[in-house]
């Protein structure tokens, strides 16, 4: 176990202003969970979509996010898909949700929510 | 013993209910077998959400178009004006639009609004004419 070289990290997801406030909004009167964890699953038309869970503690093998005080996991499995990946809250009297700006994905399908890499 | 429900299946082509281009009468076809009824039913969460967020006089058009990944898919509009041939289904002191066209597609079927934590949205749900759906729902294909 030698010393480990330090390097400058680039945060694997951000968050955009509106994720972090939504963020926080949702975890506000939940004092069991530490934050948010983000997945991918095999499902939908276009190969993969993304999964989104309160959670209570971090695995071993998550990939912590800490932002503005906010804290998202990233699965093991989801890890290198999301690399980059820009998460946006959008809102509109319609619907609101969770958007991933994936840098990394070919395709996705018309409504958005199911991709491929 | 159900020989009168056999008989309009083969006096029209079979996509000929679906388009409605030759039909000029402005009711469904009383020959009709199917025993779906001509609406669209809301459910609580729907009425709720619309409640939120429809200022008066507005609605919640539903149309259908062709695209996404199965052959159609569901659009949601705020709309305040009513044209000739839309049917308003109203509950709870708010109202869907749906036009006649889109209506063949989504009758029988339930407008919902689904919250998760990844998204909420308003979804068509137990579509009885669509066969098999995009996982988000917003596309669907179908049954012919």
């Amino acid at each position: 176990v030698s010393k480990r070289k330090i390097l400058a990290t680039r945060a694997a997801l951000t968050l955009t202003p509106s994720a972090v406030n939504r963020i926080r909004t949702l975890l506000e009167d939940k004092p069991e969970y530490i934050g948010l964890k983000v997945g991918v699953r095999t499902r939908g038309c276009n190969g993969m979509t993304y999964t989104l869970d309160f959670t209570k503690q971090k695995d071993k093998a998550d990939e912590e996010v800490l932002q503005d005080g906010v804290r998202v996991f990233i699965e093991k499995k989801a890890q290198l898909t999301l690399l980059g990946t820009e998460m946006d809250f959008v809102e509109t009297k319609l619907s609101s949700e969770f958007v991933f700006n994936n840098p990394n994905i070919k395709g996705t399908c018309g409504c958005g929510e199911s991709f491929n890499i | 013993l159900p020989k009168l429900l056999r008989c309009p299946q083969r006096s029209q082509l079979p996509y000929a209910g679906c388009l409605q281009l030759s039909s000029t009468s402005a009711q469904e076809i009383p020959t009709d077998s199917s025993p779906i009824e001509e609406k669209v039913y809301l459910s609580e969460s729907c009425v709720k959400r619309l409640g939120e967020i429809m200022d008066k006089g507005q609605y919640l058009r539903i149309q259908v178009e062709g695209g996404g990944c199965s052959g159609f898919q569901y659009k949601f509009v705020i709309d305040s004006t009513r044209m000739e041939d839309d049917r308003v289904f109203e509950q709870g002191g708010v109202g869907v639009i749906v036009d006649k066209e889109s209506l063949e597609f989504v009758k029988g079927s339930t407008l919902d609004y689904t919250q998760e934590l990844i998204r909420s949205s308003f979804q068509v749900v137990k579509n009885p004419q669509a066969d098999h759906g995009c996982s988000c729902g917003s596309s669907f294909s179908v049954k012919l």
